[in-house]
């Protein structure tokens, strides 16, 4: 029993070490599904205070390019107007036709917190259940996709970001229409992969990739990225590198889409499986 | 005794506000991401028990991890920082030993012997964290590349901290 007193006595420093480590890797192991960590949940009210307060000085460093981000996507949106303006005249419908509902609406968010450097990337907008954000919303920057809305509270939404090892997304190649599975591969922000490509196809460096509209979430022909290269793999399929349009670096002023059929598409498609 | 725990208590938030609002916001080019939050466990007394210090470290590591949102990974490099300080200490000790009841200070010990004493403990907490972050093998020289260039920057930045409060 001396001995044993003694023993630890002489490494109680190491003993501790250890149990602490123990505790830190515990917390690392526990930390990677974001619904399993509750106690970082309730912290975050507290942090994300001080991250909005930092976050407002942050966006006046870089007006210069919101505005440019805004300009052009006012004259993307013009264009819009004036070719849909040319259909309406062509066309005539009643306006309460049904068929002619909105399907997706749009709502705009501000980036408070992000992080780019590791293997699986959330980041936080400002709004949450208050404003109309709910589960599983799309987030897009300008046109082009960036993420998935993961968990909400009153006044803020966590977003699984497009550079999250967990994340899926269904996307196609817009030139010929074929569609595959977009993932990130955690090491660059900038390039994302595209796979279940056939391998008859040619692939032109430098094509559009764009949404599918199948899961409900994104509406159809949101942009990805554009193809910077690609190779074959072993199996039939080519491994298409995509060089992802939302620059996640600069992420500030986000827009949220909810799908208002969302609940119709996926009850009808329950029947079926 | 009272007073000293005031003072550390007042440097303790005062880097971590540091970290949170200034260094976390610093991000060159993906690989560059100074933490100088690590110079609160270096600025500790020299006869601070280990166990005191171990349990301080942990404490420093967990709410760096809840500000940036990545539970665990700082806990544990602080931890492995605060566990090696001791013998660093012991490696780095004057020929005529510590003066009782001092700090490992610039102004005591000198730039040159200071300047050994940050590298070796933030570079072993960096390479620690990078590691951790990643957690594979498979681009080590990447990995290595950030560690060293953080470490830099680290450094740079708790000896010019240090400057600063030597001279006030």
């Amino acid at each position: 029993m001396r001995n044993l007193i003694n023993f630890l006595l002489k490494y109680n420093s190491l003993i501790i070490f250890l149990i602490l480590e123990g505790v830190a890797f515990y917390l690392i192991g526990s930390d990677n599904s974001y619904h399993n960590s509750r106690i970082i949940k309730g912290v975050r009210g507290l942090t994300t205070g001080i991250e909005r307060r930092a976050s407002s000085v942050r966006t006046y460093f870089i007006l210069r390019e919101i505005n440019q981000t805004l300009a052009s996507e006012n004259i993307y949106l013009r264009n819009r107007i004036e070719q849909l303006e040319k259909k309406e005249n062509q066309l005539f419908f009643y306006v309460s036709d049904s068929i002619n509902q909105q399907q997706y609406h749009y709502l705009s968010a501000e980036v408070i917190d992000n992080s780019v450097n590791r293997q699986k990337n959330y980041f936080t907008l400002n709004k949450g259940v208050k404003h109309g954000l709910t589960v599983d919303m799309a987030v897009t920057s300008g046109d082009a996709v960036a993420g998935v809305i993961v968990g909400c509270s009153e006044n803020f939404s966590v977003v699984m970001s497009l550079l999250n090892l967990d994340f899926r997304l269904s996307a196609r190649i817009k030139s010929n229409g074929y569609f595959g599975s977009l993932t990130w591969d955690g090491r660059d922000y900038s390039h994302a992969t595209l796979s279940e490509i056939p391998q008859h196809l040619t692939i032109n460096p430098g094509d559009t990739i764009e949404t599918t509209g199948y899961s409900a979430i994104f509406p159809e022909g949101m942009m990805v990225g554009t193809i910077s290269g690609f190779e074959k793999t072993g199996s039939d399929f080519y491994k298409i590198t995509v060089f992802l349009s939302a620059d996640f670096k600069k992420l500030h002023f986000v827009n949220v889409i909810g799908n208002l059929k969302k609940t119709e598409q996926l009850e009808l498609e329950k029947q079926f499986q | 005794m009272i007073n000293n725990t005031l003072r550390f208590g007042f440097i303790f938030i005062l880097l971590i506000l540091f970290q949170v609002l200034l260094f976390n916001n610093i991000q060159f080019s993906g690989y560059v991401n100074p933490y100088v939050y690590i110079m609160f466990i270096l600025l500790l007394p020299v006869e601070l028990p280990a166990w005191l210090l171990l349990i301080l470290s942990f404490l420093t590591g967990l709410v760096i991890d809840f500000f940036s949102g990545s539970l665990g990974m700082h806990t544990a490099s602080s931890v492995l920082a605060g566990f090696v300080r001791p013998y660093v200490l012991q490696i780095l000790s004057p020929r005529d030993g510590y003066e009782p009841g001092s700090e490992p200070s610039m102004i005591i010990y000198g730039f040159r012997w200071f300047l050994i004493y940050t590298l070796i403990i933030v570079l072993i907490h960096h390479t620690a964290l990078f590691y951790l972050e990643v957690f594979r093998f498979t681009e080590f020289f990447r990995t290595l590349l950030r560690v060293l260039l953080s470490s830099l920057f680290s450094v740079t930045f708790i000896l010019l901290i240090e400057h600063f409060r030597k001279g006030r």
